[in-house]
This record gives C-alpha cells, sequence and structure tokens, in this order.
C-alpha cells in the first residue's frame, strides 16, 4: 500500500494504482481525455501531463501511465507540466469545428470540461482544419468525425471492452479516423456504449439527436426494466417524453456499460397505445368511479361466492413496493392463492434461485474476477446481455469459458463449445455433480470428466444457466452441481438470470404458495370468480395459450392494472392504468437478491410532440397535462389499503410490516443497491422432469427461445430496436435442413400443435440433429411459442418459390 | 570511388563489386561462416553474448544502446517462445546503408542472424523489411535458401542440436515501423502504434514473447567481431570509446554522395572534404544533418567534430544512423527544416497529440515563416511548441522531429528573423 504526495496531499492507495488514481481519491481531477476507468491508459492523448518530483521517474509523466509508489512526490501544479497540457489542449482543438451550439454533446462535453481545465483559451492556428466525410453508422448512432480528438476511446470500448470487430481505426497521423470498413450499422449488441465513451460529439444518440439540450433534461437515476440484471441507467426525459438512456455506474453490476436493448429501448414511455384512462367495461370512466368499480366487483364476488374467490395474480416487471401491497390486499380479501408469475416453470426456477442462491450468488461484477465460467443451456446476449460482457472481461483476464448448450454460441469472445441436446443438458448438469459418466460416447465422456475435475480445481469457479432450455428441473439440477462443486473452502459461485427485472422478488413473495397452474384450477373449478392483475400478461405469458384462454374466460371480473395494452388489458372489465419504471419511484430485486431503487424521471403525460400539434412551444395551456392520468401501481394500490401515497412513508410501512425487506427504508441512499439476505421456500417437488414427449416420425423438437432484440413488453413496445428484431426464422441444423430439402434462407412452413407459421431457415452445423429454435416475438407472429414451457414437436416443408 | 579509400579498413562492404551481389561461395571465399562455425562448434552462447558485450558495439539503428547490455537483458536461457527480430525498415530520410549492404552481401545478415540466435537461444527470427527493398528481399529469400541447403539453417545446426529458422516478412513500410514496439505490432498484423513500454520488447515483446529487436548492420557486425575478437573491433575506431566502422550514407551538395564504410570517429571534415569530395561546385559548406533527418544540424563551426556517439552529443546532436546529409550556403534552413517536418508530420502514425497533431502546427509556422507571412510572436510560438514537443510524445517520433527544429533555433535564430524582417525568404532572389 504506497503512500504518496499528490499536491502536497498525502494519500495511500493499492498497489498498482496510477497517479491519476490517487489523485482523484483526493478529489484532484487531472485533465484527460483517453484515459478512462474502465478502459485503463494509452498514454496516447498525453493530457494528464503532471511533475513527479521524487519518484523513480522524475519530470514530466503522463499520471494515467505510471503507478504510484512509496514516497512519491507529484504536482500537478508544475509550470512546465501547466504549460504543457495547455498545449496539448490547443493541439488537440486544432482541427475541431467548434461547432458546440448544434453539438448535442454540448453541456456535457468532456472536450469542453478539459479544453477549459487545461487552461487552452485561444487558438494560434490560422492554417486550414483537416475535414473527414461521416460514416451511416446505422440507426443508433450519428458520427461526426470532424470533432473527433483522436483519443481512441471508442475503438477501445468497441473493440477491446465489448468485442465487436466491425469498428476500427482507419488512417494515420492527423487523418486518423473511426469507423466501418463500409457505412453500416454496428453489427455489436453494446453499440451504444461508445456513445458514452466517446469524451465529445463525434458519436451520439441518433435516437435522442437534436431531440433537447443536455441540461434542459429531467434526468434521475433509475435501472434498466428489460430484462433481471438490473443494470443502472441514467434515462432522461423533456415535455413528457423519455428522450435517451444512458449507463449509470454501479461497479457490482454493469460497471459503466448497458446494452443496445437497454440504451435505445426506450420508446416504450411514449408509445401511442399507452393505457391512459381507467376504463370499467370499456368505458373510459374517471378514478373514483374506477376505483369504485373495483371495490363493488370484489365485495360483489365476496358475498356471493364467499371468502377467497378473489385471486391476485401478481408480476415479474412490477415494482417490489407494489408485489408487496397487492399480497396484502390479498391477504385482506381473505385470498389463499396469490400467485406473482404467470409462467409456472419461471416460478418454480424464481423460486428456486430465491431459496438456493445464499453465499454463491454472483454479480457481473463477480464474473469478470472468475477464472473458469461454465454455461450451461444459458445464452447471455438473449438473456443477460451484459453478462456476455462481463464473461468476456473474465476471459482478457484469462478465465476459461465451456459452453454446453445446442445453440451456435455468440458470446463476443473466443470459448470452448460442446454441442448438448436439451435432455444431455439435464444427463450433464446431473453427471457432473455424481461424476459418474454414463450414457455417452467415449470422447463426450473424457470431455465431461476432465470438465468436472476442471471446475473443481478452479479457484473461482462460476456455473450460469437459464430456465429456457434447463426448465425449472434443470435449473435444480444446477444447484445440485453447484453445491456438488462447492468445498468448504471454495464455494463454486453461481448465476441464473431470471425471466423479469423484479423475478427474485416474486420468487421471494411466493412463500411456498400456489402456482398459476394451481390458480388456473381453481378457476376452471369455479372456486375463483374474480382475478387481479397487476401489470402481468397471463394470456400471453403462460406457455399454454388454450388453457389460459379457457380458464380466464370463466371468470367473472377481471381487474388489470397495466401500463402497455396486452392480451390481458384486452379481456378485462377493468383497466387501471400505470405508470412505466420512469415515471415512478420503485424497486426491483435482481437475479442475485440485490435489492435497488429507482427514481422518478418524468411525470406521465402524453408527450408535447403529440399534444402541440406540430407547434414548438406549444400554444395550448392548461391546468394539468393530457394523458397524465396513469399512476403508480403501488400508489394505486395504497389508497385502495388505505396507507400512504407517498413513497418514503410507504418504505417506511412495507418494511415494518415484512422485516425481510428492512433495506427498504434507506434504499435510495444505497449506491450499489442491498443484497436481500432473507431465504425463500423452495417450489414443491415436481414430478415431471422436463424430458421432452416422444414425436412422430420425420418431426423436430422445437425450442421456442428468446433473441437479443427481446421479448420482454417494453422491449416490443419501443420501435427504436425494430432493426435488432428478426423475421420469424428457425434455426436448424444443417444436416436436418438437407433432409427436407431446404438451404439456409430459404422460406419454409413450419406446422406445429399451434397450427402454421411461415419462416425463414437458418442452419449450422453445431446444431445436434433433431433440434430447431424458433425466436419468440412478443408482438410478433411468433407470439405463441413462449420459451420455458418445454419442446414443441413440428414438422417443416418447403415453400415454392420462396427460397 | 575516394582516392583515399584504400586508407579505411573495410569489413563489412570487403566484398562489395557496385552492381553485384555476394552468393554463397564468393561470401565463403573471403571467411564468410567461419564465425558461425566458430560460434557453434567452440563457443556457447553466454560466450557470444560476452564477446560482442566487450566488442562494444551499439545499435546502428539510430539510437545507439550498445547491443551486449540489450542481449544481457535478454531471458536466454529460460526455455519457452522467444524470438530475434531485424529491423530492416529503414527510412530515415538520407539513411540507405541497409539497403547498399543488402544488395552488396546479404549472407553477413544471414550469418549474424544465426549466431545472434543461437546467442540469444531464439529457434525463430524475423527479418522484417520495407515492400520497396524488394530486390534486398529477394537477395535475403536466396540468402536464407543458400544457407539452409548449405546447413547453416535448419534443425540441429552443425551438430549443435540448436534449430533455427528465419523468416524475410515484407513490411507494407511507414517510417513509424522503425520503431521496434511499432515493428512488433505491425509484424503482428497489427497496427503499428508503439507500445508502451514497460514491458520492454526483452520481457513481453513478439506474441507477448521475449524478443530482441536488432537492426540489419549491427547484426552484419557481429560475425565479424566472432571472427576478430573484441579488441579487434574497438581498434577499428578512431575514438577511444568509440567502436568499429560505421557505414556512411552521403547525400545533399557533395561532390560524391554514396555510401562508405568509414571509422567511427572519423571528422565531419574529412568525411565532407576528402570522402564526399567537398561541397558541390566548390561552394561554402552551411550546415549538414550528422545522421539522418532527426539529428539537430551542425554547421561549419562544428566540422572538427570526430562522428561518434558522445562527441556528437557534446556539440547537441546525435550520431544516429550516419547518414550525413550537407547544406551548402544557397539551401534556406527554415525550407529545408519545413521539408524535414513535413515528412514526419506525414509519418506520425496518429497515436499521441503532440506528434499527431503538435507537429501539423509547427509545418505550419515554417510555412508562413518561409512565406514571408510570420511575425516575431510566430518565432516565439515555434519556440513553444519546440518546447513542449521535445520529450513529451509517447515514442520518439516526434522528439526525433524537433531534433532539426532544435537546430535551426540554436544556430539560425538569426536567419528566421530575416524572413520576418525583410517579410520573405532572404535566400532567395527577389
Amino acid at each position: 500500500m504506497p503512500t504518496l504526495t499528490i499536491d502536497n496531499q498525502p494519500v495511500t492507495v493499492a498497489e498498482g494504482t496510477t497517479i491519476i488514481q490517487a489523485a482523484e481519491r483526493l478529489g484532484l481531477v487531472i485533465p484527460h481525455f483517453c484515459y478512462h476507468e474502465a478502459l485503463g491508459a494509452a498514454g496516447s492523448c498525453r493530457l494528464c501531463a503532471v511533475r513527479i518530483e521524487k519518484g523513480p521517474l522524475k519530470g514530466i509523466q503522463m499520471a494515467c501511465m505510471i503507478p504510484a509508489q512509496d514516497g512519491m512526490v507529484v504536482t500537478t501544479l508544475d509550470p512546465e507540466a501547466v504549460e504543457f497540457r495547455a498545449h496539448v489542449a490547443e493541439w488537440a482543438m486544432t482541427d475541431h469545428p467548434h461547432d458546440c451550439p448544434v453539438c448535442d454533446e454540448g453541456g456535457e462535453c468532456q472536450l469542453q470540461e478539459m479544453t477549459i481545465a487545461a487552461g487552452h483559451g485561444t487558438r494560434r492556428f490560422r492554417g486550414l482544419k483537416r475535414t473527414y466525410p461521416n460514416q451511416d453508422l446505422g440507426p443508433f448512432i450519428v458520427q461526426e468525425m470532424n470533432r473527433c480528438i483522436q483519443c481512441y476511446r471508442c475503438v477501445r470500448t468497441y473493440r477491446d471492452y465489448c468485442g465487436g470487430t466491425d469498428y476500427g481505426t482507419f488512417g494515420s497521423r492527423n487523418r486518423v479516423a473511426y469507423g466501418r470498413v463500409t457505412a453500416g450499422r454496428l453489427a455489436s449488441p453494446f453499440s451504444g456504449n461508445i456513445i458514452d465513451l466517446c469524451p465529445t460529439g463525434v458519436l451520439t444518440d441518433k435516437t435522442f439527436r437534436f431531440k433537447c439540450r443536455s441540461w434542459d433534461l429531467q434526468e434521475a437515476p433509475s435501472v434498466c426494466p428489460h430484462c433481471s440484471l438490473g443494470c443502472n441507467t441514467l434515462p432522461g426525459a423533456r415535455y413528457r417524453e423519455l428522450l435517451r438512456v444512458k449507463a449509470r455506474v454501479n461497479r457490482a453490476v454493469n460497471g459503466f456499460f448497458i446494452c443496445d436493448r437497454g440504451r435505445f429501448g426506450h420508446g416504450y414511455q411514449n408509445h401511442p397505445q399507452r393505457l391512459r384512462e381507467p376504463h370499467v367495461d370499456g368505458e373510459s370512466v374517471s378514478w373514483n368511479d374506477a376505483l369504485a368499480a373495483v371495490h363493488e366487483r370484489i365485495s360483489q364476488t365476496t358475498e356471493h361466492h364467499g371468502h377467497g374467490t378473489v385471486a391476485f395474480l401478481g408480476s415479474r416487471r412490477a415494482t417490489l413496493e407494489a408485489n408487496l401491497l397487492l399480497g396484502q390486499w390479498a391477504a385482506a380479501t381473505g385470498c389463499t392463492r396469490t400467485v406473482y408469475e404467470c409462467h409456472p416453470e419461471f416460478d418454480r426456477i424464481a423460486r428456486t434461485v430465491a431459496a438456493r442462491l445464499g453465499d454463491q450468488r454472483r454479480s457481473p461484477g463477480d464474473i469478470q474476477r472468475s477464472d473458469f465460467i461454465l454455461l450451461i443451456g444459458a445464452e447471455p446476449l438473449a438473456e443477460a446481455p451484459v453478462l456476455a460482457l462481463a464473461i468476456r472481461q473474465a476471459k482478457r483476464n484469462g478465465a476459461r469459458i465451456v459452453i454446453l448448450d445446442p445453440r451456435p454460441p455468440q458470446l463476443p469472445c473466443a470459448f470452448e463449445h460442446l454441442p448438448l441436446t436439451p435432455e444431455q443438458l439435464q444427463l450433464a448438469l446431473e453427471q457432473l455433480a455424481t461424476k459418474k459418466f454414463k450414457g455417452w460416447t467415449r470422447d463426450e465422456s473424457t470431455t465431461l470428466r476432465n470438465l468436472g475435475k476442471d471446475l473443481t480445481a478452479a479457484q473461482n469457479p462460476v456455473i450460469i444457466g437459464a430456465g429456457a432450455l434447463l426448465g425449472a428441473a434443470g435449473i435444480e439440477r444446477l444447484f445440485d452441481l453447484v453445491d456438488a462443486s462447492s468445498p468448504a473452502a471454495r464455494p463454486c459461485g453461481v448465476l441464473v438470470p431470471l425471466a423479469g427485472p423484479n423475478s427474485y422478488a416474486a420468487g421471494l413473495l411466493s412463500n411456498g404458495g400456489p402456482d398459476f397452474d394451481d390458480l388456473l384450477d381453481a378457476i376452471l373449478n369455479g372456486m375463483v370468480k374474480t382475478l387481479v392483475c397487476l401489470e402481468t400478461d397471463p394470456f400471453e405469458d403462460y406457455p399454454q395459450h388454450g388453457r389460459a384462454q379457457s380458464a380466464l374466460a370463466q371468470l367473472e371480473s377481471l381487474i388489470v392494472l397495466d401500463a402497455l395494452p396486452t392480451q390481458t388489458t384486452r379481456h378485462a372489465d377493468i383497466v387501471l392504468p400505470t405508470t412505466v419504471p420512469v415515471e415512478s419511484d420503485g424497486c426491483y430485486i435482481n437475479h442475485e437478491g440485490r435489492l435497488q431503487a429507482f427514481a422518478k424521471v418524468l411525470d406521465p403525460g402524453l408527450s408535447v410532440a403529440v399534444t402541440g400539434g406540430g407547434d414548438h412551444p406549444p400554444r395550448i395551456f392548461e391546468q394539468s397535462a393530457p394523458g397524465n392520468l396513469p399512476r403508480p401501481a403501488w400508489a394505486i394500490l395504497a389508497e385502495i389499503l388505505k396507507l400512504p401515497t407517498e413513497t418514503a412513508a410507504l418504505r417506511q410501512q412495507l418494511a415494518r410490516t415484512d422485516n425481510r425487506f428492512a433495506a427498504l427504508t434507506q434504499i435510495h441512499r444505497a449506491a450499489e443497491g442491498e443484497i436481500v439476505t432473507a431465504i425463500g421456500i423452495p417450489p414443491r417437488p415436481q414430478d415431471d422432469d422436463g424430458a421432452v414427449e416422444s414425436s412422430v416420425p420425420g418431426s423436430l423438437q422445437l425450442w421456442p427461445i428468446d433473441t437479443f432484440g427481446g421479448a420482454d413488453i417494453f422491449s416490443t413496445y419501443s420501435v427504436h430496436l425494430d432493426p435488432l428484431r428478426d423475421e420469424p426464422y428457425i434455426l436448424l441444423a444443417d444436416e436436418d435442413a438437407k433432409q427436407r430439402g431446404l438451404t439456409d434462407g430459404a422460406g419454409a412452413v413450419l406446422t406445429s400443435e399451434l397450427g402454421h407459421l411461415k419462416v425463414r431457415v437458418r442452419c449450422t452445423a453445431t446444431i445436434p440433429a433433431g433440434i430447431a429454435f424458433l425466436p419468440h416475438l412478443l408482438r410478433g407472429a411468433t407470439a405463441g411459442f413462449v420459451p420455458g414451457g418445454g419442446a414443441l414437436s413440428c414438422t417443416l416443408k418447403s415453400v415454392e418459390g420462396e427460397a | 570511388m575516394s582516392p583515399r579509400m584504400s586508407e579505411y579498413p573495410q569489413v563489412l562492404f570487403k566484398n562489395r563489386v557496385p552492381g553485384e551481389t555476394v552468393l554463397i561461395d564468393g561470401y565463403r571465399t573471403t571467411g564468410g561462416y567461419t564465425a558461425l562455425e566458430k560460434a557453434f562448434k567452440e563457443l556457447d552462447p553466454a560466450t557470444i553474448r560476452d564477446q560482442v558485450k566487450r566488442a562494444n558495439l551499439r545499435g546502428r539503428g539510430g539510437a545507439g544502446f550498445p547491443t551486449g547490455i540489450k542481449w544481457s537483458f535478454f531471458p536466454a536461457d529460460q526455455p519457452g517462445e522467444k524470438y530475434l527480430v531485424c529491423n530492416c525498415d529503414e527510412m530515415e530520410p538520407g539513411t540507405y546503408k541497409d539497403r547498399e549492404l543488402l544488395k552488396a552481401d546479404p549472407h553477413q545478415l544471414i550469418e549474424g542472424v544465426i549466431i545472434a540466435a543461437f546467442a540469444l537461444q531464439t529457434p525463430v527470427a524475423y527479418i522484417f523489411i520495407r515492400y520497396a527493398f524488394e530486390d534486398c528481399a529477394a537477395n535475403l529469400d536466396r540468402a536464407v535458401a543458400e544457407a539452409a541447403a548449405a546447413g547453416y539453417l535448419g534443425k540441429n545446426i552443425l551438430g549443435s542440436g540448436f534449430d533455427c529458422e528465419i523468416h524475410v516478412h515484407r513490411s507494407a513500410g511507414r517510417y513509424i515501423l522503425g520503431e521496434e514496439t511499432a515493428l512488433l505490432n505491425g509484424l503482428e498484423g497489427k497496427r503499428p502504434n508503439p507500445r508502451s513500454k514497460p514491458p520492454f520488447p526483452a520481457v513481453r515483446g513478439l506474441f507477448g514473447q521475449p524478443t530482441t529487436v536488432n537492426n540489419v548492420e549491427t547484426l552484419a557486425n557481429v560475425p565479424h567481431i566472432i571472427n576478430h575478437g573484441a579488441e579487434w573491433f574497438k581498434g577499428l575506431a578512431r575514438t577511444l570509446e568509440g567502436a568499429g566502422t560505421k557505414l556512411f550514407g552521403l547525400s545533399g551538395h557533395l561532390e560524391r554522395t554514396a555510401c562508405f564504410e568509414l571509422p567511427v570517429g572519423i571528422l565531419l571534415r574529412e568525411v565532407v572534404e576528402e570522402v564526399g569530395g567537398g561541397v558541390r561546385g566548390g561552394r561554402t559548406f552551411k550546415a549538414c544533418l550528422p545522421g539522418g533527418a532527426s539529428t539537430p544540424y551542425l554547421t561549419a563551426a562544428q566540422l572538427d567534430t570526430p562522428l561518434d556517439f558522445e562527441p556528437l552529443e557534446a556539440v547537441g546532436s546525435r550520431f544516429g544512423t550516419a547518414g550525413v546529409t550537407v547544406f551548402d550556403d544557397t539551401t534556406c534552413m527554415v525550407a529545408a527544416t519545413l521539408n524535414l517536418i513535413r515528412f514526419f508530420a506525414r509519418e506520425s502514425c496518429g497515436w499521441c497529440t503532440p506528434c499527431r497533431d503538435g507537429l501539423p502546427v509547427v509545418a505550419w509556422l515554417l510555412d508562413k515563416i518561409e512565406a514571408g507571412k510570420a511575425t516575431f510572436d510566430d518565432i516565439d510560438m515555434l519556440k513553444d511548441q519546440f518546447r513542449n514537443i521535445s520529450g513529451r510524445s509517447f515514442c520518439a517520433l516526434a522528439e526525433g522531429a524537433m531534433g532539426p527544429v532544435a537546430g535551426l533555433l540554436n544556430h539560425f535564430e538569426q536567419e528566421l528573423a530575416d524572413h520576418v524582417i525583410k517579410g520573405r525568404c532572404p535566400l532567395k532572389k527577389k
């Protein structure tokens, strides 16, 4: 732990800390462009020059390049260093166009800040500036190369950190340029991070372009609602419209980065189909009338059919507060059938995780420090994209990555891949735990046996698996394997991405209660007559659509709280419009049990772009904003329960009522969130071992899967993500395609119990024969194919003339 | 050929016949590959390294770092992948010695590389050569094939148990590739940006493995040191501290501009007046670059400086690559410097700000001064650019680019002022 002196202030830092980081500890910001905590030092911009008075290297040195040493004396105010820094800023600015008034970066430009900090004022160079043509980088990112100061941060982010390959450095001398070989959309699912990392306005958010000056934005710390990782974000809004999302730093979760789904998937907030008014029996009504109707329906049901005939369905995407209040409301009506997840398989997985995770939980931040990562039936890019980024960092730190999965893996780093069928994955999970290998070829069993040994030998191993292929039984086996690989001295880590941003809470809250299958049975048996759905869509999310539909049709009343239209809101008798996450305070518990709060960014309301009729600023002035009726689900429930509708008071009350969530009272102050250590109740044992039913000859085993384009409701209502969404395709083995006379790119008709579907064929050599994959598109043609419900049997025929 | 060339001992150029290339048989008749046989049969690697160290051979690529000391940092005795790389990316303006050497006698380099590879215990060696030297690369390809056929390359060389292979790599060729870490990136197929040091190539070099990078002329000297000994080698120089001969590339306003092998420590006056035949057309000597474009100018007052590392540093310049470019009294030193700075600005790899964006500012200033449109503020600005670029860039490129600017500011300040006062270049006729 060296102690050094910077500008007469002593500071003790960890071994390997650089001078610039040590200065930061003292609150001294040494001007810099190319250095970034996540990217490390490059030494290229030369702006962070300081004088080392005492130490092994004396004189003017770059603070980002020199590790702190004991007894070192550094001054940042040395006249030579000050003069040099001003020169560096002047050089960097020689060709800069000074177009700040029309630049989207204006107001949050590191180049502006560091130029001022470096003391450069007037440019003396009066020669011709070099100029560049710009490149079209696709629908997400605008490039303005003339603003570039060549700090190399974008290529270091895109290539080194994110593992992208289609963006790089071109040219030399003062004509260095960054871009693609040919214009086109950046292929990396993490491309948007170059916007955050670019210190100036070269790379800006195209979806945000010319919408707002950064200082006019309403911003508040938030948590991404698109998957269960809970990446920290900083959404920005103006004129009642969410305009952009940036990454917010949380070193334990997402570091400095988020994925493109989280960044550009913000259109849901202002979607024209947002539910904006309470409805009773299809009629728009006031809040008072709607809540009176809710009260009336529930008391009628209880009076006519007795206590317990009203059931409540919570949600993986509703806040913890709302889910807790739903439970309180259910208890008040005498309900014994409160379910928090309408997909029974994902429900079991969430319960298993909440019951068994314990000290073996791993965050993406922990994953980066792992030396052995075993992925079984997981596709991080689809299920938890930033996890793929963490795995890449582990690889860069020397970790070994092994993937057991039938799909061709898409990780942005090198890995070893063993393509096993979903049944073989179950077998592998079981036998890696027991160390007895049966039912494999000689090569396979050698590979698995060695894998088992390496897993035991690793210092810091992590096993990652997800539910879409493994199912609940598979996740239980995965935990058995984790336990079997955890000698007392060194626990084996585990990470299971869950179905939604608050799935962990749903698993914890279920408390060993019934699941949605039980609830559907109760409805079919006439024991439940009214169902209250909190921000959930059982019509779409329950894997067997037919069964859900016939059961839910028997309800006397269906009461739904939601922000966006779903099949469930369409069937509802009463719809109560709720806010989306950026429009209210709330908390989610992520996949590892980390409770994180997000704050309200903006009030709900129709955006001025809509109500202004094209005028800017709008000429219509009213007391309240049009379309401002949606309310936070927790506020609606709190009002029904006559509890405080103010966040802090409500959280106090909730924390008192359920001490598992005592952290709620302080959670808005916890920079990295708080781990909820309460242990959930595991699901009841199940007979079904997840085996796939034997199928007709000539048929394929069809597995619906999620893809990066996203199948969560917020993604599907975000129009900016359309370019990332595929048209329906089927992914199968080369030999299966050949047998059916199909080639890559050909059109085909897929027939299953869900009917016929036109798909495009994609084939690859790595998939085991007999298996096929279909992407789940929530609002698209494949909406009926819900992942996590096991495999379907299907046949595939070529479409004449569409090849 | 200078009438007095017989007075200068010829070591590297002893087989040189203008317009011809010496093949393996011709090379052997004058003692070629005897050093290799001696090294493999009589000496062990440590002895070879020691002999090179005692010979005080200094790197001939421009920096002049003692080769023996460089080799002593190399983990020769540790097992594992290791590399020797020969830098033949000769692109310093005024420097063409390696090309002349490889045109005349390529086996000297091959023998030097094999002995060095044995001394450093690197089974793989790369010769990194500019695409523009295709004739030399072809000579090297042939020499490698001949050496392999003769049993000097390949498996178990001369029964020593040591294996060695040489790859001749034709590079795309930019000035920055002469910087050893940029060269290693280029050889790996990456952008040739220099790497940060530490770690030095001896620790983490090519493909992340220990690597030594040596210049062509440096390695070509090794067989002669093995053959004749360290004392003989030191005795070749005319200065006490110097050692060996040096290939001098003469260019500019001289009567004779060619590449000559001359003793280290020869006086600049002797090079200009005797070897170079005096300044062209009987004009007056105004200045010269003593060691390539990145070395500060010397003036007539310094003609009696011995051309060796320490004496040239004592007069504020550097020995560099010994590419001597002479300017006569009709030369405008501002224009000459502008020409050089334009070269360096064009050859910047674009990695660090002082070089990438600073050198074009210096070129803009010199252009303005030369055009007679400058004020004294511009000369002050030239001084502050010089002060802030020197020693502040990521690698030595910009540092080298400041060499001629240093010479201009030190020796020709009046000429700079005259450009401002007269509002035009004082050396151009109206």
